[in-house]
């Protein structure tokens, strides 16, 4: 079999098998298997199993995600979140749709304390949601605000699809954090303004007159755990004190000792912490198996480096290689989960991206891509017909058709594409904190 | 294959996803008070590194028997989301079975590295923690999902959901 057939091959048993509700790391695993048999043996085959478990799951770069994981779920159990949005709606209170503001303002600043955009979405909303009804709210602009709110969580450090990448594409941790943090920033104000807009627009949305909380000193104290989380993990890792997961690690003691303080973790709370961390930490641990199988596989038949070399070769404009590569993302993130995407993807496509010249140094280049790769993430939490995020606040709100749901998110996605192309042509934006911070 | 038997891998699930998150909690202390040391005490703590990867990776085996139970690994259900209940109850046991011999083939490759590792006395490079034990136990973790995802494709454990967040 040419090396070609054989990569087709193996894409191709993927593909069937996911098609038809196989787990996507089972279905990575089976093809690579298939893969490595063709291409060697069955011995080769076990003789690589032998380690993979031990190397991925016992590694020291991969323990953040897990750390990140479990700092997150502490502060979506430990009562934080109520305080927050109280600050964040007294905040931006005063503006004409600015309970929903203050939701997207409580959702920003979840995130910098939460690397995971369904898990800041659903804390958000808890406490949101009815907030926002009682006063007026439309169905639509609620859940629409809080689904696309929540992809905060996961575009301001920290974030788990961006440790994905810098695992995947070896780069630096906290550089890609600083990367992000100003584009996440943008991406909070973009939204802000999508609702200013929106609210104007479309009348009988959102109450003429909010009845705005006062900025008290009371209401100040909601967000300043959170801020003393964010400065000690943040600090710590660009003053140098400690790596990104003893940062992860610190994070999630101190959120813990928030929880306490806040008295709000119960036994059977923590014992949810330890569950749900258990459930997205394991699927996140599989996929990364199924996929070192399959692109090992892969990087056997070589077609992986062969299509780098010849993409470089031809002479498309480099942002057009870019552009169409989002593209894919775009598309492929309408029909599947963004992590696996990454997983299965980021090993074939960087490299491509690595070859081409945009004028930056490769490492830019990196960090760079990075950003514009978890722009497209986001907007797949979003987008229709499979936008996880609009299915988890949806859920929660039981009187409000899907439909109405994914109605609510067009000036999100308005924004979230305006924001794109942005960051697309001024890469300054995202690496301008990276020489400042790092 | 008696039915009750069964029925004790769902606490056994549950168990050792706590357990794995003890060892988590064990990782942050164990970070602060290495941190503690290295920052104001010049007193670091030799192999924190390895003491977080290794209790990491453990954790990480034992949470994959939870997660099999929730049926949280993710998968793609845009193309089959017409078709009858049925059907769909059907394909979800092919993919057990599958997930099944993924976590035989990795729980079995581990218990080998466990056995390997035992006679041949390998440790981590600075504080010479036992490999073995670490393999032992991704055993343990993985062999339990394989068995969970086998109880699945019999049809022998209640289906549940419940999503992460």
């Amino acid at each position: 079999m040419s090396p070609m057939s054989l990569a087709l091959l193996i894409f191709g048993v993927m593909l069937v098998l996911m098609v038809v509700r196989v787990p996507i790391a089972g279905a990575m695993f089976v093809a690579g298997t298939v893969g490595m048999i063709l291409q060697a043996d069955l011995k080769t085959f076990l003789s690589f199993t032998n380690n993979v478990a031990y190397t991925r799951l016992a590694s020291y770069d991969l323990s953040v995600i897990p750390l990140f994981i479990l700092m997150g779920h502490f502060a979506t159990q430990g009562g934080i979140s109520k305080a927050l949005f109280g600050f964040a709606a007294a905040v931006m209170g005063r503006f004409k749709g600015g309970l929903a503001m203050g939701a997207v303002l409580a959702c920003a600043a979840f995130g910098a304390i939460c690397g995971s955009s369904v898990a800041t979405a659903a804390t958000i909303t808890g406490v949101a949601l009815p907030e926002m009804r009682r006063h007026g709210y439309s169905g639509r602009l609620s859940t629409g605000t809080l689904a696309a709110g929540g992809t905060l969580g996961i575009l301001i450090p920290p974030s788990v699809p961006l440790v994905i990448y810098a695992i995947l594409t070896e780069q630096n941790i906290a550089k890609l954090f600083a990367a992000a943090m100003l584009p996440g920033v943008i991406a909070m104000v973009g939204y802000m303004i999508a609702i200013a807009i929106y609210v104007r627009l479309v009348p009988g949305q959102a109450p003429e007159h909010d009845e705005a909380p006062r900025l008290t000193a009371e209401a100040l104290k909601g967000v300043v755990p959170i801020a003393i989380i964010f400065i000690v993990v943040f600090g710590g890792i660009y003053e140098g004190f400690f790596t990104p997961t003893e940062g992860a690690a610190v994070g999630a003691a101190a959120t813990f000792i928030a929880a306490l303080m806040k008295g709000e973790l119960t036994r059977d709370k923590l014992l949810h912490c330890f569950y749900a961390t258990a459930l997205s930490s394991a699927m996140i641990f599989m996929i990364f198996i199924g996929a070192d199988v399959m692109n090992a596989a892969l990087a056997r038949t070589q077609v992986p480096a062969q299509l780098a070399e010849l993409v470089g070769g031809m002479s498309i404009p480099p942002l057009a290689i870019v552009g169409g590569i989002l593209l894919l993302y775009v598309l492929l993130g309408a029909v599947m989960d963004e992590l696996s995407m990454l997983l299965l993807t980021i090993p074939i496509f960087f490299p491509i991206i690595m070859k081409l010249d945009f004028g930056m140094s490769a490492e830019h280049t990196a960090i760079w891509f990075g950003i514009m790769v978890l722009m497209t993430v986001g907007f797949g939490m979003l987008a229709p017909p499979v936008g996880l995020n609009v299915y988890v606040v949806n859920g929660m709100a039981k009187d409000v058709p899907l439909a109405e749901s994914y109605r609510g998110i067009t000036p999100f996605l308005v924004s979230d594409t305006l924001r794109t192309l942005l960051l697309l042509f001024f890469p300054g934006i995202s690496l301008y904190l990276v020489g400042v911070l790092t | 294959m008696p039915a009750p038997n069964m029925k004790l891998l769902e606490p056994i699930a549950k168990t050792l996803s706590i357990l794995g998150g003890l060892l988590m909690v064990g990782v942050m202390l164990m970070t602060c008070y290495s941190l503690i040391g290295r920052n104001f005490l010049q007193s670091p703590l030799i192999g924190d590194f390895e003491l977080t990867a290794i209790g990491c990776g453990m954790a990480m085996a034992l949470f994959m028997p939870y997660c099999q139970l929730k049926r949280e690994n993710i998968m793609v259900d845009f193309f089959t989301a017409r078709m009858p209940a049925s059907t769909n109850a059907k394909l979800d046991r092919m993919g057990s079975l599958l997930m099944t011999a993924l976590y035989g083939v990795l729980g079995w490759r581990a218990g080998f590295g466990a056995v390997r590792a035992y006679e041949g006395e390998g440790a981590s490079m600075l504080i010479g923690f036992p490999d073995w034990i670490v393999y032992a136990c991704m055993c343990v973790g993985l062999s339990v999902a394989a068995l969970m995802a086998l109880a699945q494709v019999l049809g022998m454990v209640a289906e549940q959901e419940e999503h992460a967040a």
